[in-house]
């Protein structure tokens, strides 16, 4: 592969791992601002914060790349097994330690704690659709295999 | 490659092929001539045998060298795979790694994977990952297109 091609599929490579983190960043803030914003109308307000709605985006979006480089590139395509069920909770209770931090729930620590059990729920749902994807994907394939190998014995074989 | 066709008023018809080496081209003409079309010659024991397409499983290069697996035997085949790739992607083989063709007439069942690979069981239980840069072009192939589509 010459220095041109390299180039390219650095750059590639880096353009796919950024629509990765960008496209999970946008998946999770929607999931922590329906909290917020239940959250919101429990406590009787029709307000949101934007700074506390900046800081969501902000951190959904570091948390993608801190999953890539600092968890073992940890995905939710993954199968959920040990080493994942681990970094699913240490994910979640980051995001419990940011919202007490910029208190987006005005630093009640028990809503942060209901808000680290939603997160789990959140990243195991995620892990569930990824599963269901691949088991539908899976009798995709295998259907579309054996229309191949039947339009093989039509023409004859070899 | 260059061809000459002569025209005899008497004796026997006869076909003289002259080769540097031995390449699917060459081994085409020979399997042809010989109405052995659909036929590969393989290495077993130092004995040169002739196996059908059909009865191979999957080709995989190890240390430079190429095999081919049935399900009774591992052959030892004088080309390399992207040779054997040319020679057999227009019937039902593919490129499925860096390192294997399969047969995927001989492919039982097919398991979808994370990040995008594909596990392929053979007829005979073998497990063959096809990797993410060749799974979109299975894919396109078992519906009916090509790798160039």
């Amino acid at each position: 592969m010459n220095k041109k091609n390299q180039g390219i599929s650095v750059w590639m490579r880096l353009l796919a791992q950024e629509i990765g983190v960008e496209f999970k960043a946008s998946i999770y803030f929607l999931c922590v601002l329906a909290f917020y914003a239940i959250y919101r109308l429990l406590c009787g307000s029709l307000e949101a914060s934007i700074l506390h709605m900046v800081e969501m985006v902000c951190m959904t979006y570091v948390m993608g790349y801190v999953q890539l480089y600092l968890f073992d590139n940890f995905d939710e395509g993954e199968q959920l097994r040990g080493k994942e069920i681990c970094y699913l909770l240490l994910c979640a209770s980051i995001y419990a330690l940011v919202s007490y931090w910029g208190r987006w729930f005005e630093g009640d620590i028990m809503v942060s704690v209901v808000f680290e059990l939603y997160m789990i729920f959140a990243y195991f749902c995620a892990f569930l659709i990824y599963k269901i994807k691949r088991s539908v994907d899976e009798k995709l394939l295998n259907a579309d295999l054996r229309a191949f190998q039947e339009r093989r014995l039509e023409d004859g074989g070899v | 490659m260059k061809f000459t066709i002569k025209k005899i008023n008497t004796g026997e018809n006869e076909v003289i092929l002259q080769y540097e080496s031995m390449t699917p081209e060459v081994e085409r003409v020979i399997r042809f001539i010989n109405g052995e079309q659909g036929k590969l010659t393989g290495w077993k024991d130092k004995t040169l045998t002739v196996l059908e397409y059909q009865s191979i499983l999957y080709i995989e290069s190890v240390d430079g060298k190429t095999f081919a697996y049935t399900k009774e035997d591992v052959l030892k085949l004088d080309y390399g795979l992207s040779q054997l790739e040319k020679l057999l992607s227009d019937i039902n083989f593919f490129r499925c790694s860096k390192s294997m063709i399969i047969n995927i007439d001989k492919v039982k069942h097919l398991r979808s994977l994370p990040s995008n690979r594909i596990d392929a069981t053979m007829c005979n239980g073998e497990h063959i990952m096809i990797s993410r840069t060749y799974a979109s072009d299975f894919r396109r192939r078992l519906k009916g297109g090509t790798r160039d589509e």
